[in-house]
């Protein structure tokens, strides 16, 4: 029984390790999304810019003037690169999850082992 | 978060049916997510409001031109006075770093552009909120007939 025990304790950490290292990876996920929103509206807003507009860039503290092709170019690029840790992150989720849900099942059927032993 | 919307989802559960520690979790979650969500919504109000703002700087602040006196903020506190130099392009932070040269009235453009946006986001956000908080209810709703159910059946025999 204090075996049992032992192994329910193990096992509820880890359950809730997994939860924790999910929680991370959920606000990770929500920070990509926010940033991605970010660079959408940023892009959208150069393609409605009319030509010969002035773009700047914050370096630091300084403004720099940027051509446009470059500016778009890293907008796109950062967009890509966004996309794809979200994939990245998804993944990482979507693992978590399921190993999360085995977890707790495990500690499930485990408490309902020791059940009738306690009583 | 997105483990209980797996549960609840792609079977539906008869609310009744569950036990109240479920029932609770469910409300907990429930709860959780409403609130997650109202802080986004009043976020939202709040970025909506300052490009409003923005717009109404742009629109009054630069109407009588150069050379118009103002006090320029170097602290939230402290002001010291100046000049308007010109009030032909502003520069408009348009995100993540960039900024652009704009002519006032296409500097307001860009601000009621962003306002009408986030005004779509917030209508959006809104009837999810209603929506949760309608699920809320009903499982607030059941929760509390199960208490009474439970006090008026078993008397002292309570399990929980």
């Amino acid at each position: 029984m204090a075996e049992d025990q032992q192994k329910l304790q193990s096992l509820s950490d880890a359950y809730q390790k997994l939860q924790q290292d999910l929680q991370t990876s959920v606000s990770a996920r929500q920070k990509l999304e926010s940033q991605q929103q970010e660079n959408k509206g940023v892009q959208k807003e150069f393609s409605l810019l009319p030509p010969e507009s002035n773009i700047y860039k914050l370096v630091g503290p300084v403004l720099l003037k940027q051509e446009r092709s470059e500016a778009v170019m890293a907008v796109e690029g950062r967009l890509e690169f966004i996309e794809k840790e979200i994939r990245r992150i998804e993944k990482q989720i979507q693992d978590m999850q399921s190993e999360s849900e085995n977890k707790k099942m495990e500690v499930y059927q485990l408490q309902t082992q020791m059940r009738p032993v306690e009583q | 978060m997105a483990s209980t919307k797996a549960d609840s989802q792609p079977q539906t559960i008869d609310l009744n049916s569950l036990p109240m520690a479920q029932l609770n979790n469910v409300k907990n979650q429930l709860t959780q997510e409403l609130q997650h969500l109202t802080t986004s919504f009043s976020q939202l109000k709040q970025a909506q409001a300052k490009f409003r703002d923005c717009g109404n700087s742009v629109r009054d602040g630069l109407q009588k031109g150069e050379g118009t006196p103002i006090l320029v903020p170097l602290t939230p506190s402290l002001y010291v006075p100046g000049k308007l130099a010109s009030t032909e392009t502003v520069l408009v932070d348009i995100g993540t770093g960039f900024y652009v040269e704009k002519t006032p009235p296409a500097a307001q453009d860009f601000y009621s552009r962003k306002v009408e946006e986030l005004g779509r986001n917030l209508q959006d956000l809104e009837k999810i909120v209603q929506g949760k908080q309608g699920n809320l209810n009903v499982v607030e709703d059941i929760l509390r007939q199960k208490v009474i159910g439970e006090s008026s059946k078993g008397g002292g025999e309570g399990t929980t």
